[in-house]
């Protein structure tokens, strides 16, 4: 680390401008509630209940330079349990803005920088030409080898279409089979989508850095992108952040957005009650047990427990009521994996781990063998902490799902699955 | 990009989620009324789990009482405006029992409400009159009364509970206590929340490790007292468990907030309310009314974007302060949503009387919304405010329910009497 200072930030003044409807510190009742359900109290001496304390004290010259800052994941479940409705996550946004880019951890800073090299938007920096030679690559081969899907499309820059489909660069980049399942079912319902050669990545650690402005840029791209091709839903893939990122600033920036939010999870919970997608548990004669994780960014910190009964209905679909289990706590009360606020990318094994372990625990308590969840960075977090603590369950994307159930799952499609489910329907 | 708002339409709405709105929301789904549910959980979270009848009289010497039943005779007498002093004692009987029924069928068990308050123990290792106690907890308050051999452990670490705090001040009537400290096995931090704990031993292989410790402790003791972390979920089942593998019989004694009984319960709501299909929206207030001349109009909003409820009867179950159900201000205490008259006292220099701990309590902690036979709230003329609109719990005047530790009494029988009554409105003929 260099000595950059850390300007000293007032945190008094600025809980009064960020705080909405008079939430203030004031009304703190010091009652403990946020430190007690916030999994990252203890790491580095975190408390949530302190960082308030102390903003009141006026200690702003330590709070502007705790590293607490970094273990919080932004996940806002302090919020939640706190009677007074105090938001901790929107201090400690405006803390991590404040460090020095040199200070921040550089993983994080690195993600949002890549985002911002090309027009793709891609936090790992793939650019527009290859991501549409990929798509076509992959698209080409499932064509040849699954005779049933030879007429299959995966359209790019398509205008007018009703959906613009965005997608995580992890797939293009490293695993590129794993967009094939999105890409049937589309295809099964009659989806009128399209990909977008610019804009198209789903990821954005801009807003987890804390740099405002690059958070604002990446949005603008994406929002000039689907604006450009006149698309009605902005339909978003099975990730957390990125539609939070988006959302969340098309509101806080007053952008203008022609078209809808909408998610995946959302679709295809309507798919299924329309019958578009008629799936059934009728393939898990082995009673594998699941349960859900509920990625914070949609649902305890955007759409509610709404979304939350529509991920469980789209699981019992698909797995058997009696194979479901529960997390607990679910739905908004939901603990946060560790794996987001950028904690995958800031390198703080330990600390991330330990933040993990109560996720372990929820996971482990509900003795599932596959863990569904519509996030990419709840998926990589829970493959890790499942490894680490010796888990011994598999985390599995909707869409894998979805297509094994349907019985379409090509043999390149199931990395996620588990050596029982592996060779199923093949 | 266009915010739509999310429209509810309901029969009857509770607004607050403390015990008395989630007693109300119980006893509505029992009705099989159709019902929403906002408001922040208060504090609820805070609660020790033990349900209070009726603790103390408040208009003497504060002493606590052994007859709850007694008491709101009592009552009846000395503050025939206390809400609890209103209503009968076979429907206060009836309230708990449903609650308790309620509560069971969902997960946590808790004992049977008697004749008499049982003596239950607290964190600081005194003992406090309740009516009813969690069944996690119920081993203690027997152990207790048979002055058995036990031993209380506590863990390195742990805010809010001391082992042997509670063997120092319980001894002289406890001679056979005994106290340990032991590390929670894999959570060494300097300092650990209960929470924490009991997510923890909701995994078996975790029971199985602390049991291993335990039980190397505990060779002569006919039962052992933990803090309250049995799990958060299902704590009989926690408790069964780690019981069986320590092989004789425990007991829960509650924390000091946060502890886990208010989270328990918390979660238990917000668990099966929209299970059993009541349409919850957890953590949020309600921002604005409109009393029509056959609903009640309700705005708030929740991350997601405004909502707006339109029911035909309303539960205002907001509590006092602390929950915001009363507003204090420099000269006046207000109620914000509805603004209905707040009795309190004539003047600010009343709120409080010279000593702090005034046998007579002060009478600030008195003050509170007004309501007729029926539990609707009256303007100042006297007169009901809407007939759809009914008061419950703490909001309501005439009752310091900390001094008489009744806080759960008349929040569960309150909620009861408003129920009913709003049925009454809803279905002319089912009531
Ligand atoms: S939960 Fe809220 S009121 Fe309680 S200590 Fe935390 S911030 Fe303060
Ligand atoms: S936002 Fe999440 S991680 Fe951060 S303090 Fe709150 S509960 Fe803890």
């Amino acid at each position: 680390m260099s000595d950059t200072p850390i300007k000293k930030l007032n945190f008094k003044e600025l809980a009064s401008q960020l705080l909405p409807e008079g939430a203030s510190f004031d009304s703190c009742l010091t009652c403990g509630l946020c430190s007690s359900g916030c999994p990252a109290s203890g790491l580095e001496n975190m408390d949530p209940r302190k960082f308030i304390r102390m903003a009141m004290l006026g200690m702003d010259e330590e709070l502007s330079k705790t590293p607490w800052v970094w273990m919080c994941t932004q996940c806002k479940r302090c919020q939640h349990v706190c009677p007074m409705d105090i938001d901790i996550a929107q201090l400690v946004f405006a803390a991590r803005s404040n460090w020095p880019k040199e200070l921040k951890p550089s993983g994080i800073v690195r993600s949002c920088e890549l985002t911002r090299s090309t027009s793709s938007t891609s936090a790992m920096g793939l650019p527009p030409e290859d991501f549409v030679f990929v798509v076509q690559d992959v698209l080409e081969e499932v064509r040849e080898l699954q005779p049933q899907f030879k007429d299959m499309v995966a359209p790019m820059d398509k205008k007018g279409a009703f959906f613009f489909v965005n997608q995580n660069s992890r797939e293009p980049m490293s695993e590129p089979d794993e967009m094939v399942p999105l890409w049937k079912i589309f295809n099964l319902v009659g989806a009128d989508w399209t990909y977008s050669s610019k804009g198209w990545a789903a990821e954005n650690f801009c807003m987890f850095s804390g740099d405002e402005e690059a958070w604002h840029q990446v949005i603008q791209q994406r929002v000039d992108a689907v604006n450009e091709l006149g698309c009605r839903v902005w339909l978003n893939t099975e990730c957390g952040h990125s539609y939070y990122t988006m959302w969340n600033a098309i509101n806080r920036f007053g952008m203008e957005a022609d078209f809808e939010l909408a998610n995946l999870v959302t679709y295809y919970a309507r798919w299924i009650r329309e019958g578009k997608l008629p799936v059934n548990a009728d393939w898990n004669t082995a009673g594998l047990k699941f349960t859900v994780q509920d990625p914070c960014q949609i649902v305890r910190k955007a759409y509610g427990d709404e979304i939350a009964e529509d991920m469980r209905f789209v699981t019992k679909s698909l797995v058997g009521e009696e194979n479901f289990i529960d997390m607990q706590p679910n739905r908004s009360a939901n603990y946060c994996c560790g794996g987001g606020g950028g904690f995958l990318q800031a390198g703080m094994t330990d600390q991330r781990r330990i933040y993990g372990r109560r996720k372990f625990d929820q996971i482990a308590a509900t003795g599932a063998r596959y863990v569904l969840t519509p996030c990419h960075n709840c998926h990589s977090q829970m493959e890790d902490i499942g490894d680490h603590y010796g888990g011994g369950y598999h985390v599995v994307h909707f869409w894998t799902l979805i297509c094994l159930s349907l019985g379409i799952l090509g043999e390149n499609e199931r990395a996620y699955l588990g050596p029982e489910l592996a060779a199923l329907g093949l | 990009m266009k915010q739509n708002t999310r429209h509810i339409d309901t029969d009857l709405t509770i607004i607050g989620s403390g015990l008395a709105g989630v007693a109300a929301s119980s006893f509505a789904l029992r009705r099989n009324i159709r019902t929403a549910q906002a408001g922040n959980t208060g504090a609820l979270a805070y609660t020790t789990g033990y349900f209070d009848l009726l603790g103390s009289l408040t208009g003497g010497s504060g002493a606590s009482i052994s007859d709850p039943w007694e008491g709101i005779r009592r009552l009846r007498e000395s503050e025939p405006l206390h809400p609890l002093a209103r209503i009968a004692e076979d429907d206060i009987r009836a309230s708990f029992e449903e609650f308790i029924t309620f509560l069971a069928e969902c997960g946590i068990t808790y004992g049977k409400p008697g004749d008499r308050n049982l003596d239950a123990l607290t964190p600081g290792g005194t003992l406090k009159k309740t009516l009813s106690v969690p069944a996690t907890m119920q081993a203690g308050v027997d152990a207790f009364a048979r002055k058995a051999q036990c031993i209380i452990i506590d863990f390195k670490g742990l805010k809010g509970f001391s082992s042997r705090q509670i063997v120092a001040n319980l001894k002289t009537d406890w001679p056979q206590l005994r106290h340990e400290r032991i590390s929670f096995p894999e959570i060494d931090q300097a300092e650990i929340y209960p929470e924490v704990l009991a997510r923890a031993l909701e995994v078996p292989a975790n029971r199985a490790k602390l049991a291993e410790v335990v039980k190397g402790l505990a060779t002569d003791a006919e039962a052992i007292g933990m803090p309250a972390v049995f799990g958060i979920h299902a704590p009989d089942r926690v408790m069964a468990d780690l019981q069986d593998r320590i092989g004789r019989p425990i007991f829960e004694i509650p924390t000091m907030p946060p502890s886990v009984p208010g989270i328990r319960l918390r979660e238990l709501f917000e668990q099966v309310f929209p299970q059993k299909g009541l349409t919850l929206i957890p953590q949020q207030k309600v921002v604005s009314t409109d009393l029509q001349a056959n609903t009640i109009q309700l705005d708030l909003k929740d991350n997601y974007g405004p909502i707006h409820i339109s029911s035909r009867a309303v539960i205002l179950a907001t509590g006092r302060f602390i929950s915001g159900g009363l507003e204090a201000h420099m000269e006046r205490i207000t109620e914000p949503l509805f603004g209905l008259p707040v009795t309190q006292p004539a003047s600010r220099d009343l709120w409080y009387r010279h000593q702090y701990m005034d046998n007579l309590g002060h009478d600030v902690h008195r003050a509170g919304i007004e309501v007729d036979e029926q539990f609707r709230p009256l303007d100042r003329d006297g007169k009901v405010v809407h007939h759809g609109l009914f008061g419950a719990g703490i909001l309501l005047a005439h009752q310091d329910w900390i001094r008489g530790r009744c806080g759960a009494g008349i929040a569960v029988a309150t909620a009861y009497k408003a129920v009913q009554a709003a049925l009454s409105v809803l279905q002319p003929a089912a009531a």
